[in-house]
């Protein structure tokens, strides 16, 4: 086939050089003319040659419509259109302009080659993996030894986790007995959201709950903030999501890396709200999401049940509220839930991996000293989640935000490495969280005053010397950059996806322009804002690499003694435990304290009874809705 | 019959720059511009005064969580 290139303008045509180029390894024969020819010159020029088709290209926007009027007139007068195929393209054009005027198509700035290959040949399948692109679920963390290399390192942790494991030995906690029951009851109704939300209460279960959970169940009273969402509401937004699933197309941010992948956290207090921001971020991009539950969620012994929203920060987790998310995502959609930090660490991971959840997140030594948990009961707890997410073949993350009160990056990372290699020992899949911040212990002692990237690739490139685990920096990467001004902070977000992408790391977890907003929630569009930063600092560093300082490296030794000294420390306390009552992996002077939620509820296990089912009698006040348990 | 202002997922912000000679006036003359465009529930997101007036980004609140959200209505 034959092709003529015709570009109507004074002086640009670098578009149809590039089509011919493209096109001629495709094997067509092309014609270009030169820049500055008259419309006389196109027809002409076509009959000279006995071309097939015609790509006429016009860069300049305005006046485009009357000047392709011209172009028909002029061609259809020669005796050319009708006989010789034409399409038009340029800065203005549109499929829908070209059509309008009798062209056989239009294309304009952002067409591929594909495109118009699939054009010239009329079979749209040539350019269906453009037009239609397909994104698959990707395997999650990507392969690593997930061993620790450093041999100083390896024989502390051991002697930690040993320790660990022996003192949690025959101990249990409400947290626990409730994780066990919850099993229990999903999987006599087979993870049914609708049989789970029907079933009674249990006194077994009520027996481990707060006063306010109690109230829940039996007397239908929602916490502060919290209302139950109506069956309405849910088929109107189960239909709202079904329109965004149909209109979907997949868009792929890394411009041809692998990793990271990129993950938004939602947590507006609202599922349906959460639901409608996920479809945002998956349709700009985002390859995973991670839920945020509320903080009093954290402190209150059980969980409430149901389709329930909040008009504060964080989720309720409820096994509906999940099942709706659920419901809302893309099969590529990697989906974290976390479970990491508080009173109901282990049902709620019971939760997520019944919902088949991909990712979790646990970190005992985080939620013991910055996360309000007791220290005895979180390790418990923990080391119970961590088991469950094993089980359900979850790997976990774990999260180190105590540096954002003040712990030292060197005590942080060392009980990242005692949750890993903990997490090991059981037989589940760790990931390192560690933080790109420009945090407190970061601020005081002058670490970023010069730049943001040295003391980051110092603290990544310690934790790769010592260990090779999955890395994903979060939540979010650049904590404590960003303002309240939309470019600077979706520049900033897009940076330190940028320096991720050099350290060779495996996901980022990344923030709205909103980060730093906290006198509203996070909108859909400022989602939007940070996503298409992102996309376009890959674009712009491609496969190029950020090159640090000298002082990276002289850090990154600092931060392996301190990590060493810090699990020497652990080691040599009487137990993990009490290396948390103490302080050893961060103290009051850091900013943090132990944790008192839970205290003194960790129990000696014995074998669990059957629960009973409790009907409420029929004097008390109804059982919330159409739910409860 | 939903209307535009409806389909808004949460909020929709406004970003400008206005001419004044204070970072207080500037404020001002949001919550005006924003009253009289009818945008009761309103936040100013940024506001960076300097020489000739302020950049700023107002954000008028549609849907916030909880709410009973207009774009779920027939």
């Amino acid at each position: 086939m034959k092709i003529l290139l015709a570009p109507l303008d004074p002086v640009h045509d670098a578009g149809l050089k590039l089509i011919k180029r493209k096109l001629e390894a495709l094997g067509y024969q092309c014609v270009l003319l030169p820049p500055d020819i008259t419309v006389e010159e196109i027809g002409e020029a076509a009959l000279k040659e006995k071309v097939d088709m015609i790509f006429v290209g016009r860069t300049v926007g305005y006046g485009v419509e009357q000047l392709f009027r011209r172009v028909r007139h002029v061609l259809t007068v020669q005796g050319v259109f009708g006989k010789v195929r034409v399409a038009i393209g340029g800065m203005a054009v549109t499929h829908e302009l070209a059509q309008s005027l009798g062209f056989e198509a239009g294309y304009g700035p952002h067409t591929t080659i594909e495109e118009i290959h699939a054009l010239i040949e009329r079979n749209p399948e040539l350019a269906r993996h453009i037009t239609h692109p397909v994104k698959h679920k990707p395997e999650f963390p990507f392969p690593h030894d997930n061993a620790v290399k450093d041999p100083t390192t390896l024989k502390y942790l051991d002697q930690i986790v040993d320790g660990i494991l022996e003192w949690t030995a025959n101990k249990t906690s409400p947290g626990v007995v409730r994780a066990h029951i919850t099993e229990s009851q999903l999987q006599d109704v087979k993870g049914s959201v609708e049989s789970y939300t029907a079933l009674p209460f249990t006194r077994d279960y009520l027996g481990q709950c707060d006063a306010a959970v109690v109230d829940f169940f039996q007397k239908n009273i929602c916490p502060p903030s919290v209302r139950q969402i109506t069956q309405q509401e849910v088929d109107a937004y189960n239909h709202r999501i079904d329109i965004a699933r149909k209109n979907f197309h997949p868009r792929f941010l890394q411009h041809g890396r692998k990793k990271p992948l990129v993950f938004i956290q939602y947590g507006t207090g609202c599922p349906m709200m959460d639901g409608m921001h996920i479809k945002v971020a998956e349709s700009w991009g985002a390859d995973g999401v991670l839920h945020f539950d509320p903080a009093w969620g954290a402190r209150t012994e059980g969980l409430l049940d149901g389709f329930l929203t909040n008009a504060e920060d964080g989720t309720p987790v409820t096994y509906a509220n999940l099942s709706l998310i659920k419901r809302s995502l893309d099969d590529a959609t990697l989906w974290t839930v976390r479970a990491h930090r508080g009173l109901n660490t282990p049902e709620i991971a019971v939760l997520a991996g019944f919902l088949g959840a991909d990712l979790t997140k646990i970190n005992i030594v985080y939620g013991s000293i910055c996360g309000g948990t007791d220290p005895a009961r979180l390790t418990v707890d923990g080391v119970d989640a961590i088991r469950i997410a094993a089980r359900y073949k979850m790997p976990f993350d774990i999260p180190t935000n105590e540096e954002l009160a003040g712990v030292p990056p060197h005590k942080a990372f060392a009980g990242m490495l005692i949750m890993a290699q903990l997490g090991r020992r059981l037989g589940a899949q760790p990931i390192l969280k560690p933080l790109l911040c420009h945090g407190p212990y970061i601020m005081v002692n002058e670490l970023m005053e010069q730049n943001y990237v040295d003391y980051n690739f110092a603290k990544i490139r310690a934790l790769q010397t010592l260990a090779d685990f999955p890395i994903w920096p979060g939540e979010p990467i650049g904590f404590m950059t960003h303002t309240e001004e939309k470019e600077q902070s979706a520049t900033t977000t897009s940076l330190h996806v940028a320096l991720c992408a050099t350290l060779g790391l495996d996901a980022v977890t990344t923030a709205s322009t909103d980060e730093a907003f906290s006198r509203g929630p996070i909108t859909s569009a400022g989602r939007v804002g940070s996503l298409r930063s992102i996309e376009e600092a890959f674009r712009f560093f491609g496969q190029t690499e950020i090159a640090p300082s000298a002082r990276a490296k002289e850090w990154t030794e600092e931060l392996i003694v301190g990590i060493n000294q810090t699990l020497k420390a652990v080691a040599e306390a009487p137990s993990f435990v009490e290396a948390l009552y103490q302080g050893i992996l961060g103290n009051k002077e850091d900013g943090v304290y132990p944790g008192r939620a839970g205290r003194n509820s960790v129990v000696a296990a014995r074998p669990a009874a059957p629960a009973a089912a409790f009907k409420a009698p029929a004097d008390t006040a109804p059982r919330v809705s159409s739910f409860g348990k | 019959m939903a209307t535009a202002r409806d389909m808004i997922v949460d909020a929709m912000d406004i970003e400008s720059f206005v001419l004044c000679e204070s970072e207080k006036e500037a404020k001002e003359l949001i919550g005006k511009l924003m009253q009289s465009l009818g945008l009761a529930r309103f936040v100013i997101v940024s506001l960076d005064f300097n020489g000739p007036g302020a950049h700023f980004r107002v954000r008028a609140h549609m849907n916030k969580p909880g709410d009973s959200y207009t774009w779920l209505k027939e």
